[in-house]
């Protein structure tokens, strides 16, 4: 057994290269770029490509699609210390769903098209899965690609498409047989996200993110835009959920919030004492402490799971549910922590640390929601985990 | 053992749901919360006119002589509308204060505008190191004349921009017990060297810090008695708590209709999602917190209208609420799904309501600290 991230000296060796890049390069405007507006400012989108010069978002991929030949322990490594250092890969979509079912499923000239372009951070994937009808049951979408001639022309709406805004290109799955078994019948797609036909609208949220609602109204795709095999498209769905599951969501993050509130309780005194002498905090803090170091060894064990080739099935959701729920109970803690002043938000006079734990509170209420409910993840680790009858 | 309310209570009930259901659409609540007011002087008009203001006060100062049951009702329902604006401060922290602890000419004089919707008032407590702790407390009243002299800042003070008075605790002499020198003010909300800054909390609810500024206020608006204002705190407290409790109940059973009938609605998988056990047990679990929270509150109220020692049962009450209704706000959040996050869905609504609702007049540690004392106290 070894629970260490890395290794091999050349594997910490990455690591750390990794780090003092991160150390020297990022700057409080990126971190809030990335942590709040997706990246998109200037300074984000500079930081994006310097990360592709350095090789780091096709670690990996083959060189000749502009990758370096990595494993995804190099992925894996990278994705922590951006989160050890509290930054999100930037195009995340591209990068880690549309991109490696490109490099195993789509043509050759697919893979020459994008692959290089996403491993360069130049361009980013709208996620587009979920309609109205169709959300924890993709298989109930309807959204129809229609086959003509030169052409798939796709009409219908998606719905909570987060990055269609200011995404290049929306990742889409469609029905294009109307006739065979649900889990048959459903293609993925390149779309120019800025096609005529499209019409995209805002939706807002709890967390203040914004998300989308996406028309097509008779909108040309060329058939080259497929992705690999006509209606095969559910299952790379389903094929590269472990893969996106791990590297877009690490235990990592969540330490240096504690320790933020730790240093909080250093500092503060409330109803007569320092925050530090009280008990019930000291309590709080260190059942934190507790789970997270749990959570990092379910997320570990999934991971080592994929890396050994072995693939992890309710292990890697496991992993998810514990982190989604894990980030609920820290935000909680961190406002029971702060009382009143946890509850200010980011612009109020007297908000204590910028106001992350009332934004962790609110927005940490769709992790448990979004990219496979809590429920779904535990009706699966019952059937598929446990061997316990389905309905 | 009865657990049936009078016709009258019953009345109130359902006069307040009809009423705040037809005048209080969502679409002005989320008018009233983004506004810099907090509240419709139209609605808060006609609340008047149905007698909401006036239903805790007795007859002989503009009231109608409801019982605190009632008002536990009342508020229940304006939990489930989600209704903001200054009727809490005014009639519980404001009104039951004075009414608790005035003298007759302050209860004259103040009672009866409160009664007739004429009188806004808000009460101020907290301050930078301390929620509701005496020995914390730093704003000084300093005699002076005829007069004291209050100075310091005070946070947290709901709806303060638009309060006639203010109530302000304020510590007048330092003695060996922190509970011993503190006195409550009844102080104009006008009164030259206030000056108000509004804090942006997560439910936009209009808190308020106020520094006064070496602010004059005559002798006669000491409240209740010259240093002994933490005994009649405490008490104006857990009424406070339990009246948080209500509004809880009140949001916990929106909450819960709304993801029970998404729930029968919703189709995943061909079914309705309501059909899945595990949803089921979601909207079960919701249910059984919130019928705790229910009678938890109901008897509490009870007992503070038979004159019955409540502090305990209030604190359990307001323990059970805070943490109940979390987790009610939580599993609708799970069963209603992506829909429920969106802002223009009412859920963020509920979810902003509670986190200010489950700190206010003490959290969960605080109060299972004053039921843990009297568990000790008793043996
Ligand atoms: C802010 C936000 C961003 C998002 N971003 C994207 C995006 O970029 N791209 C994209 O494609 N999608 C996105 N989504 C959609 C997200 O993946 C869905 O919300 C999620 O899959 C759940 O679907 P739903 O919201 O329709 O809930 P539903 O599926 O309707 O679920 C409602 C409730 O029913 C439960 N339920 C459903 N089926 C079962 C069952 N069989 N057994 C037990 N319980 C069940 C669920 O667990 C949940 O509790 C986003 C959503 C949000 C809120």
């Amino acid at each position: 057994m070894n629970f260490n991230l890395t290794s091999t000296p050349e594997e910490e060796k990455f690591r750390q290269e990794v780090s003092d890049f991160l150390d020297k390069e990022l700057t409080d405007e990126i971190r809030r770029q990335y942590a709040i507006d997706k990246g998109l400012g200037p300074e984000g989108r500079a930081f994006a490509l310097k990360l592709g010069a350095k090789g780091w978002l096709g670690l990996g991929w083959p060189k000749e699609y502009g990758g370096s030949d990595g494993s995804i322990i190099h992925d894996f490594i990278l994705v922590q210390e951006f989160a050890r250092h509290e930054v999100h890969i930037p195009n995340e979509v591209a990068r880690f769903m549309s991109g490696p079912t490109i490099l195993h499923h789509g043509s050759e000239e697919m893979k020459r098209e994008f692959l290089p372009r996403i491993a360069r951070g130049e361009i980013e994937f709208g996620l587009g899965y979920t309609e109205p009808p169709a959300g924890s049951d993709l298989l109930a979408m309807q959204m129809v690609a229609v086959e003509k001639e030169d052409c798939y022309l796709i009409t219908g709406q998606k719905t909570f498409n987060t990055e269609s805004h200011y995404a290049d290109y929306h990742w889409l799955a469609a029905k294009t047989d109307l006739n065979a078994p649900k889990h048959e019948s459903i293609s993925l797609f390149v779309v120019d996200q800025r096609s005529p036909g499209i019409t995209i609208t805002p939706i807002w949220t709890l967390g203040g993110e914004r998300t989308n609602e996406v028309f097509y109204d008779d909108v040309r795709v060329p058939k080259n835009r497929l992705v690999g095999e006509k209606n095969r498209g559910f299952y790379y769905m389903i094929e590269a959920l472990n893969y996106e599951r791990l590297m877009m969501s690490q235990t990592e993050r969540l330490v240096p919030i504690l320790n933020r509130i730790i240093e909080y309780t250093r500092q503060t005194r409330r109803n007569g004492k320092l925050m530090t002498e009280d008990p019930l905090v000291r309590n709080k803090l260190a059942q934190m402490a507790i789970e997270i170091e749990v959570s990092k060894c379910l997320e570990y064990r999934a991971f080592a799971m994929l890396f050994e080739g072995r693939s992890p099935d309710y292990e890697s959701g496991i992993s998810k549910l514990f982190i989604s729920e894990l980030y609920q109970r820290l935000a909680y803690t961190g406002m029971e922590i702060l009382g009143f002043f946890g509850r200010l938000d980011e612009d109020s006079k007297w908000v204590p640390l910028r106001g992350e734990i009332s934004r962790l509170c609110r927005m940490s209420v769709v992790y448990t929601i979004g990219g496979g409910t809590s429920e779904i993840i535990r009706n699966l680790t019952a059937t598929r985990g446990l061997g316990l009858p389905r309905n | 053992m009865d657990i049936k309310f009078t016709e009258e209570q019953q009345l109130i009930r359902k006069s307040a749901r009809q009423f705040l259901m037809d005048k209080c659409p969502s679409s002005l609540l989320r008018e009233m919360v983004e506004g810099t007011k907090g509240y419709s002087d139209e609605l808060w008009r006609q609340m008047a006119e149905l007698g909401w203001m006036a239903l805790i006060f007795p007859e002989e100062f503009g009231g109608t002589g409801g019982n605190f049951m009632e008002l536990i009702l009342l508020l229940e329902e304006m939990g489930r509308a989600c209704l903001p604006g200054p009727f809490f401060s005014t009639v519980v922290l404001g009104g039951l204060t004075i009414l608790e602890a005035g003298t007759k000419q302050q209860k004259q004089e103040l009672l009866p505008k409160i009664a007739k919707g004429e009188l806004i008032a808000t009460l101020a407590i907290t301050e930078s190191e301390s929620d509701y702790d005496p020995s914390s407390i730093t704003v000084t009243a300093k005699a002076k004349g005829e007069s004291f002299i209050v100075h310091g800042t005070k946070l947290f003070v709901p709806n303060a921009h638009v309060a006639d008075y203010l109530l302000c605790v304020a510590r007048t002499e330092k003695g060996k017990d922190p509970e011993d020198g503190i006195t409550l003010f009844v102080i104009d909300g006008k009164a030259e060297g206030i000056k108000y800054t509004l804090l942006n909390t997560m439910a936009k609810d209009k808190q308020y810090e106020i520094f006064f500024n070496k602010v004059r206020v005559p002798k006669e608006n000491v409240l209740g008695e010259l240093n002994k204002g933490w005994g009649l705190l405490k008490k104006i407290l857990q009424k406070a708590a339990l009246a948080k409790c209500a509004e809880m109940v009140g949001g916990g059973q929106q909450v819960l209709d709304m993801a029970v009938s998404y729930a029968k609605k919703r189709v995943q998988f061909g079914k309705p999602i309501g059909s899945f056990q595990a949803i089921q047990h979601h909207c079960s679990n919701m249910l059984v917190d919130l019928d705790g929270c229910r009678w938890v509150t109901y008897k509490g109220a009870w007992m503070i209208d038979e004159d019955i020692p409540y502090e305990k049962e209030v604190s359990i009450a307001k323990a059970w609420c805070n943490d109940a209704f979390r987790r009610i706000v939580a599993l609708g959040h799970q069963v209603i799904g992506g829909v429920g996050y969106c802002e223009d869905h009412d859920m963020p609504l509920y979810f902003r309501m509670g986190r200010m609702a489950e700190i206010t007049f003490g959290d969960s540690d605080f109060h299972r600290e004053i039921v843990a004392k009297q568990l000790f106290s008793a043996g």
